[in-house]
């Protein structure tokens, strides 16, 4: 693949691959420096791709989360510190804080259940395309979709 | 149910401007064009030696088999040891063999080209 193609890829999917990062770290900041690396990898290793070039850029993506989980063996980003997560949400005010109570529950789930649910519900992606990107069974990640839903239940005020 | 799922979407963050990124990417990009250069020198002398290997095999495999062929043993000076007499009986076998033996590579192959499109 030549550098052209691969930046007219990266350039068309850029958007939710940061934003599927943001909302696994809750850092935009780390998200993006994830992001990084993630399309380093991808680019070096782009003579070998084949297929789905959005699902093989999130699951590079997504080793390189779980490479900087275990690098890094922090707890879940502090949301009551200044700099905590502030990706844009919808409308301001009412939707802003229903955003931000989002993200500091998700923050608070298991890694893959969180993982299976911004994969879904936030990327619209099938639950085939996410076994791939986290190299898991389908119904491993039905089975974290359903449990991250009730754990999601807990900590939001529907 | 529902509700959460409804929820989930509606809250859905935006996704983030393209702004500086991209512009990242690309310096990235190019400190890393030497790493690059080198592992796909490296996969494509990979696969030059992998054609090497399958021609030398077919090569020497054929000249074998044109040596046997033209240069037999005669029946009566040698006596046939067990091995000999396994390869004879398997000979008579050979296409029932061979099929099962296809049918794995074929499978194999299968397995193989999904698991390469699966990533790295």
């Amino acid at each position: 693949m030549t550098r052209e193609r691969f930046i007219s890829e990266v350039r068309a999917c850029q958007g939710q691959l940061r934003r599927f990062l943001a909302s696994l770290c809750g850092d935009t900041a780390l998200a993006d420096d994830i992001a990084q690396e993630a399309l380093v990898r991808a680019y070096v290793a782009s003579g070998r791709f084949i297929g789905n070039f959005k699902a093989w850029l999130f699951r590079i993506a997504y080793n390189c989360f779980i490479d900087n989980l275990r690098r890094v063996r922090q707890p879940a980003a502090d949301l009551d510190a200044p700099e905590a997560l502030h990706v844009a949400g919808g409308e301001e005010s009412d939707a802003s804080f229903k955003h931000e109570e989002l993200q500091r529950a998700l923050v608070r789930i298991p890694e893959k259940e969180r993982t299976a649910i911004v994969l879904h519900y936030f990327e619209d992606l099938p639950v085939k395309e996410i076994a791939t990107v986290m190299g898991i069974p389908s119904g491993t990640v039905k089975y974290y979709l359903s449990v991250g839903r009730d754990h999601l239940k807990q900590y939001i005020r529907l | 149910m529902k509700d959460i799922e409804q929820y989930l979407r509606q809250n859905k963050p935006e996704t983030p401007d393209e702004g500086q990124f991209i512009i990242e990417t690309n310096a990235r990009l190019s400190s890393v064009e030497g790493i690059k250069d080198t592992v796909d020198a490296e996969r494509y002398r990979g696969r030059l030696m992998l054609v090497i290997a399958l021609v030398a095999g077919l090569v020497i495999g054929c000249l074998l088999t044109l040596f046997v062929m033209f240069f037999p043993v005669p029946s009566a000076e040698t006596e046939l040891s067990a091995f000999s007499k396994a390869i004879v009986s398997l000979k008579k076998w050979e296409t029932l063999l061979l099929v099962p033996v296809a049918a794995c590579a074929v499978a194999l192959g299968i397995l193989l080209m999904n698991r390469k499109k699966e990533v790295l």
